[in-house]
């Protein structure tokens, strides 16, 4: 009656002002995604009972308007409805664009984000970067000390280095939001400088069998990402507090992100760190202190058929190293290791002095891609990466703060690819990429340059297959060829250019001599083949097997080629080696898993063979003014790999669930029959988890253990010293690993939950709950000092 | 149509910075190494007024020594050089002298005894000479080996040991040493 009665007013106005009621609205109504025409939508003019239905056709009409202004709603009952305004004075076409499928698009968001296996052949583990910092670790390296088959090597508790079945450094890649992370990545102290909390998933694959980022990765890849974002309205945050006992210091993480129904989204995150002196059981690690500052910046349009967005990301640290491990000679390093305490103790403080690192990285990248008819889906990015490294060692006459390396390196990326080109029961992808890369060596530090200026240029083309007969059975493959150029100039002293016979050998890279210097232009081309291929079977809905089998090849990294200097913390002049071809890498992988019932379980198996892999050794002593030093050559060497990992999960009941992980490997080197350095030793851990039924609350207590290394080469050297007048020779015992330890992580968390949207967390952890005194052979600072002692965490997460 | 246009595009951008890159950087610097210590030069006066300079060349071959005779005191000096740019070459000595309270000269003898002390013009931090100048005083005769130190930031400044003196090498050269009687 009422809706009658507003309807006679309108008219009447209408009659009054226009007059003229024969105007018509017409136009079609199509889907915002893939342009298709939707069929059965509805067109409400509101306020009214006018309403039109789109026909097969995807069109519709609305006749005997008059004059004025009208609310229209749109309505399908697979789509967000929209409304719109329109003021009408004669006749008019109008089209709208509706979300379609929106339950689909949620479910290609929520699938992108759970499952997106990079390769289904290979076993990978994904992990929530939620996850990660509910154990309060401070570097996503850190994190992977729960992942069997990978290791942190480390320098001091601030720098942790991954390692994959006991490759690291240029063996293991790093992927940040679809594009490799370039760093001075060959240092064995190394960190990379990425601060993981801008993203919100990792995956890691144990082998090269990412082709899509390269395929000289035969550790492995690290892949870090962002997950889609939701097609809604919605801003919401986190914030998140830690505080620690051990180093006083604290951690703050934020992160806030606006989304918009029709597929905009803009995030921000900051991180804060402040840690002071570290603590050991039984003394201070002075100077091992850290700070660092990141923040990112992301935004886009992801209308998922089509979309692009822009990401920039500032990374910077500040690293004390360890006063104690800062040594001048051989005579210095036997005397450090033969006292059980670090040679120089001072007071608790968050100054970070020299010896320190300063690590900056921006990143800046662009990304589009389009999904084409058939799921086939174009995809470029261009990414521009800038990383600066400075060294800062104690120097004389006021020079302590120039720094002894100073590195920045440049790097442009671009990537192309297209996936999803289905045939029958086949799907392909092709991808091409190319790289520029500029490294600036400053010559202000006054100290012989480590490694040179250079010139890198690298093209990648792919392939990829895929057959998929049904869910039970799945074959890929793959090739990549890369070909990578290496134009550096580098100053080598004469006696070091002849000695080596490189003024015969490359006798074409000659430049100029400048004094006792000679001025060269090494450029090195190396063109690598790598492929991939494997299956993956199902056996009934609860076993799974993969078996892969994966060739990778690596052109030696500038470190391995021109490495000319005094490497001071372990008291090693360090050379390069020209002559060094590429690394050539054979891995088969299985794995074994049953992923449902009460007991889960996965045994993955590898073995790997190297050829022409570069290693470093101690050579020869040579005299220098700081006394004699043992000079390590990289050399190229014949390795055989093994090792398995195992993870399982035993729910005892809803309240109670163990996890067990266990990690081997075996590494010999075959041409010269020792065993390869720094491998990890058996590892293992074991979480138990309880979980009341009722209660908001948790509790997990870890443990973790890490036998003796047996199997180590003897890279022991000589060195004189005097005592008591008279002049003797003892040995500097480098190589003898550390004792295996143990030790226990408690966790507690506790969820509080307010009317209003607001959810917190608080958790409470206690690391080396019982303060153990250990050291860790993958640690290069065990020369020095023990590990970190007990540290208690409380942490606080507010999401919003 | 449109996939071939978009990687069309790619191409085009990679061929730029391509070009844009090769040709626009200069050789590098030379290093000019700072701080650097290329030669320890050893000057020993005797009473009698002769003197004997051993130089301690990083880039030669060394064989120069010491020859002393008993119970005799000599006035010693050293100095430390850069000479890795022949024209310009740098007394470190001066920079030592300037940051005494972070140095010390320190001798350590093997198979001969001698007493070495501060001079009264040595280089003193405090009332603790660097020993810059110092007085040698040989104690026993025999032949054997000087070891010559300089270290920097010791964390104990009163040991006579190298061992329990802290800090580190910044150099460590042996010299042979006779002495006669």
């Amino acid at each position: 009656m009422n809706r009658f009665f507003f309807l006679l007013i309108i008219v009447w106005i209408n009659l009054i002002y226009s007059q003229k009621c024969d105007l018509s609205i017409s136009g079609s109504i199509l889907d915002l995604h893939d342009r298709s025409q939707i069929i059965g939508a509805l067109i409400k003019i509101e306020s009214t009972n006018i309403f039109s239905q789109t026909n097969l056709n995807g069109n519709y009409r609305i006749e005997g308007l008059c004059a004025g202004t009208y609310q229209i709603t749109i309505q399908h009952p697979q789509c967000r409805s929209v409304k719109k305004m329109i003021n009408l004075q004669s006749s008019q076409r109008i089209n709208f664009d509706l979300e379609h499928h929106i339950n689909e698009l949620e479910e290609i968001i929520l699938f992108d984000n759970k499952i997106s296996k990079l390769r289904n052949s290979v076993q990978e583990v994904s992990l929530d970067i939620n996850e990660i910092n509910t154990y309060g670790s401070n570097t996503m390296v850190e994190a992977l000390n729960f992942i069997t088959g990978a290791s942190v090597i480390k320098t001091g508790n601030g720098i942790n280095k991954p390692a994959i079945h006991g490759m690291s450094g240029s063996r293991v890649g790093i992927v940040t939001d679809n594009f490799r992370q370039y760093d001075q990545e060959w240092g064995s102290d190394h960190a990379p400088n990425i601060d993981f909390n801008s993203f919100e998933k990792i995956q890691l694959i144990k082998g090269a069998a990412a082709l899509k980022y390269g395929g000289d990765t035969s550790g492995g890849l690290i892949i870090l990402s962002s997950s889609r974002k939701e097609l809604k309205d919605s801003l919401f945050g986190n914030l998140s507090l830690n505080l620690e006992s051990n180093g006083r210091g604290a951690k703050i993480i934020s992160k806030l992100e606006r989304t918009y129904s029709n597929g905009f989204f803009i995030s921000g995150q900051i991180t804060g760190k402040r840690y002071g002196d570290y603590h050991a059981p039984n003394y201070l690690l002075s100077n091992t202190g850290l700070k660092e500052a990141d923040f990112s910046i992301k935004l886009g349009k992801d209308k998922i058929v089509k979309g692009w967005n822009f990401n920039y990301s500032s990374y910077s640290i500040e690293t004390g190293i360890l006063k104690g491990a800062h040594i001048g000679n051989v005579e210095d390093l036997f005397y450090s290791l033969n006292s059980s305490i670090p040679r120089l103790l001072g007071e608790f403080s968050y100054a970070i002095d020299a010896p320190k690192q300063k690590g900056r990285h921006r990143k800046l990248s662009f990304n589009y891609f389009k999904v084409f008819e058939k799921q086939t889906k174009l995809e470029w990015g261009y990414n521009f990466q800038v990383n600066e490294r400075k060294e800062f060692d104690v120097r004389r006459g006021g020079r302590t703060e120039i720094p002894a390396i100073d590195l920045q390196l440049k790097t442009h990326t671009l990537i192309g690819s297209l996936s999803g080109i289905n045939y029958k029961n086949w799907s392909f992808e092709l991808g091409l990429n190319g790289l520029v890369q500029d490294n600036f060596s400053d010559p202000k530090t006054g100290i012989k340059r480590l490694i040179p200026d250079y010139f890198k240029y690298e093209a990648g083309l792919y392939i990829l297959g895929i057959l998929k007969r049904n869910n039970y059975f799945i074959w890929e493959w793959g090739f990549r060829v890369d070909q990578i150029f290496i134009d550096a100039k580098k100053y080598y002293d004469v006696p070091v250019w002849n000695e080596r016979n490189y003024s015969t050998l490359f006798s074409d890279f000659e430049m100029q001599n400048i004094g006792n210097q000679i001025l060269t232009n090494p450029k090195l081309n190396y063109l690598n083949y790598s492929a991939q291929t494997g299956i993956s079977s199902k056996i009934g809905e609860a076993f799974q097997i993969n078996a892969s089998y994966i060739l990778s090849q690596r052109a030696p990294n500038t470190s391995e080629l021109f490495s000319d200097g005094l490497h001071h913390s372990i008291a090693a002049i360090e050379y390069g080696s020209l002559s060094l071809e590429k690394e050539i890498n054979h891995k088969i992988l299985f794995s074994f898993s049953k992923e449902t019932g009460k007991f889960i379980w996965n045994f993955e198996p590898f073995i790997s063979k190297s050829f022409d892999y570069i290693y470093i050794n101690p050579t020869k002593l040579q005299q220098t003014i700081r006394g004699a030093f043992p000079v390590w050559e990289y050399n190229a060497t014949d390795v055989f790999l093994t090792g398995a990992d195992v993870n399982s999960s035993f729910y005892i009941d809803s309240r109670f669930k163990l996890d067990l992980g266990v990690s081997y490997t075996f590494a010999q080197d075959v041409l010269k029959k020792q065993p390869l350095i720094l491998m990890p030793p058996l590892n293992t851990f074991q979480k138990f988890k309880f979980k009341p039924r009722k209660g908001s609350w948790d509790l997990e207590l870890v443990n973790h253990f890490s036998s003796k290394q047996n199997r180590y080469p003897n890279t022991n050297f000589p060195v004189s010293l005097i005592q008591e007048g008279k002049l003797i020779s003892e040995i500097v015992d480098i190589s003898t690993p550390p004792a295996g330890f143990q030790k226990l992580d408690l966790y507690f968390s506790i969820n509080l939950e307010s009317k209003t949207k607001l959810k917190s967390q608080i958790r409470i952890s206690a690391q080396n709950l019982t303060n153990v005194d250990y050291r860790n052979y993958l640690n290069r600072m065990r020369f020095y000092a023990s590990e970190v002692g007990r540290n208690f965490q409380i942490q606080f997460t507010l999401n919003y | 149509m449109s996939i071939i246009k978009n990687l069309f595009r790619i191409k085009i951008i990679f061929f730029v910075l391509i070009l844009v890159y090769s040709c626009s950087k200069d050789d590098p610097d030379a290093v000019n190494q700072q701080e650097y210590i290329s030669n320890v030069v050893v000057e020993i006066q005797s009473s009698d007024g002769s003197i004997q300079t051993v130089d301690w060349d990083i880039s030669e071959q060394n064989s120069q020594s010491i020859n002393l005779t008993n119970n005799n005191d000599y006035d010693v000096e050293i100095s430390f050089l850069n000479k890795s740019n022949p024209s310009d070459i740098e007394n470190v000595t001066l920079e030592v002298i300037e940051e005494a309270s972070e140095h010390q000269v320190f001798y350590e003898f093997a198979e001969v005894s001698v007493n070495v002390t501060s001079a009264g013009n040595d280089t003193k931090d405090g009332s603790r000479g660097v020993l810059i100048k110092s007085i040698w005083n040989t104690r026993t005769s025999g032949s054997g080996v000087v070891r010559v130190y300089l270290i920097h930031q010791p964390t104990n400044f009163e040991a006579n040991t190298r061992e329990t003196f802290g800090g580190f090498n910044d150099v460590a050269i042996d010299i042979p040493i006779t002495i006669i009687n």
